[in-house]
């Protein structure tokens, strides 16, 4: 199955690259003003130390030195998943239909991954950290510490998508190049190194074996797998403790993974006047999905508060009845099964259908998704066996600091784009190639 | 610890022919834990399969697998070596 892109030529496929209008420079203003306020507070980070956020140690906050920046960098992740359920839709299972947004998805990820890192940056510290925490130690450390599994993992997907994004970019910048700016030409040629159209046949199969690899890794065993081990291994935090994690958290992602192609595609659909090469349809096949992974989602918090409250452990059952008894939780589950019901109505109803209201409810989605796992980390800690921290003063609260972060992320992922976007064609030639001549 | 990774700590913790890593704690000892087989064996499987199929399969092209490999290889080296260049810098202006 595929969308008609009949009337779309290549002149549409690299508007954004030959346009330039205050729409963008508005884009970019709002980019660098959320980077920015994140600079602001992050210098004051720097300057005093973690203890400006409360998450320093577990002296101060409640005992929770894991908080939001745990909580985004766990959001982030599972919003990168996108990319990789579009390639694989279109690749793997030769759903067409979703060609026009796949590499949209897949530059999502790369900056959803990136902000990722970012929150883990900020959060260890002094940012040389991250090297001198990481490096030295792996060799041993990631033989036995799931926070090795976790960079090990998360290093490979990044660089397995950037890989995928590498490679099938150069049979469009080859083709395109003719309308591309020339002032990039030195980019250009790094990118094509020794393209032969010979290498068409190899490459997609080669891209055939990446998407394949990362259906089976990212989802499975990153996001269902060596994210939640963080917590779940641990059985002294009852809330995190099980091998429900692993499914629960990669329910998560999904649903925020099809929330974040459906806001980037519509802005770009809106920006550039897409609605032929982005129609519709695409938007309604992924408001399926949204919905599908919805109902997901909320089965399997269903699983855990019923597992948790009817005869539980005394501890789990004490974080279960703290969880329900949280209105924020309740309120990221009505944004979720709002989006789900809105999302089946217009399956059945097409005339529902709006694709301002279908973006409203993407970052319904996503703010509910964010505060699920902002909770899942802070009552976790919050709520440890034997009280352990009942003694520990203060209450989590996300400071400025930290909410900065997201907003700065939020920019960085925006910037990422409009940069991007100028440099090569974010929608596949093989979007619109069915329908035109391909000058070889 | 599983109790066979213990028994083999125990085993070559006390043996005259332990792991020469003078300086690890004994926790750290074999070179062996449950990452060894959970991501070296399983997590990074299908990285294994993909990189395979790339050389095995049908069609192939010897400058695209290498150029494959290099992406990969080349990717992983320039997101750590530059956090390692930022470090470097790093301790060079404020430390």
């Amino acid at each position: 199955m595929s969308v008609d892109v009949t009337g779309v030529d290549r002149e549409t496929l690299v508007r954004p690259i030959q346009t330039f209008t205050k729409r963008y420079l508005a884009a970019l203003a709002v980019a660098f003003g959320l980077i920015g306020v994140w600079l602001f507070f992050y210098v004051q980070q720097l300057q005093h130390g973690l203890i400006v956020t409360n998450l320093a140690d577990w002296g101060s906050g409640g005992g929770v030195p894991w908080g939001l920046y745990i909580g985004a960098f766990i959001w982030w992740v599972g919003i990168a998943h996108g990319g990789i359920i579009l390639s694989a839709a279109v690749r793997l299972l030769g759903m067409d239909t979703y060609q026009p947004v796949a590499r949209l998805a897949e530059l999502l990820t790369i900056a959803a991954l990136t902000c990722a890192g970012v929150f883990i940056l900020i959060h260890v510290g002094r940012p040389d950290r991250l090297v001198t925490s990481v490096l030295p130690a792996w060799p041993t450390r990631v033989q036995w510490s799931p926070l090795m599994w976790d960079v090990t993992v998360i290093t490979a997907y990044f660089v397995l998508t950037a890989t995928y994004l590498a490679l099938t970019i150069r049979y469009d910048v080859h083709r395109l190049r003719d309308r591309l700016p020339n002032v990039l030409e030195p980019v250009y040629r790094v990118i094509t190194v020794g393209y032969t159209e010979k290498e068409d046949q190899v490459v997609e199969r080669m891209v055939w074996w990446i998407a394949f690899a990362i259906i089976i890794m990212a989802p499975l065993l990153l996001h269902g797998g060596v994210i939640p081990w963080l917590f779940s291994l641990l059985p002294s935090m009852a809330g995190w403790h099980g091998g429900v994690q692993g499914p629960s958290f990669l329910s998560i992602a999904l649903t925020s993974a099809v929330s974040g192609i459906i806001i980037i595609s519509a802005a770009f659909r809106y920006a550039y006047g897409w609605d032929e090469l982005i129609p519709d349809t695409v938007f309604q096949g992924l408001a399926k999905w949204l919905g599908f992974f919805s109902l997901i989602f909320l089965w399997l918090q269903l699983q855990q508060v019923i597992t948790g409250i009817f005869a539980a452990p005394t501890t789990l059952q004490h974080a279960t009845e703290v969880k329900i008894a949280t209105p924020l939780y309740w309120v990221a589950i009505g944004l979720v099964a709002l989006a789900m019901l809105y999302a089946f109505a217009t399956s059945l109803r097409p005339e529902l259908y709006d694709i301002r209201v279908l973006v409203g409810m993407s970052v319904a989605v996503l703010f509910g998704t964010l505060a699920e796992k902002v909770l899942f980390v802070v009552e976790g800690l919050q709520h440890a066996h034997f009280d352990l921290y009942a003694g520990v003063p203060g209450a989590y609260i996300p400071s400025p600091v930290e909410i900065s972060a997201v907003l700065g992320t939020v920019g960085i992922v925006v910037l990422f784009f409009l940069v991007v976007s100028k440099v090569i064609p974010v929608v596949e030639l093989h979007a619109i190639e069915d329908h035109e001549e391909v000058d070889a | 610890m599983t109790p066979l990774a213990a028994s083999a700590v125990a085993a070559l913790a006390s043996g005259p022919a332990a792991v020469p890593l003078a300086s690890s704690p004994e926790y750290t000892l074999p070179f062996v834990g449950p990452g060894t087989y959970l991501i070296f064996g399983i997590v990074l499987l299908p990285v294994y399969a993909m990189v395979a199929a790339w050389f095995i399969g049908d069609p192939s092209d010897r400058f695209a697998n290498l150029l494959g490999l290099g992406y990969l290889a080349g990717l992983t080296t320039v997101l750590w070596g530059s956090l390692f260049v930022a470090t470097i810098i790093i301790g060079v202006v404020f430390f």
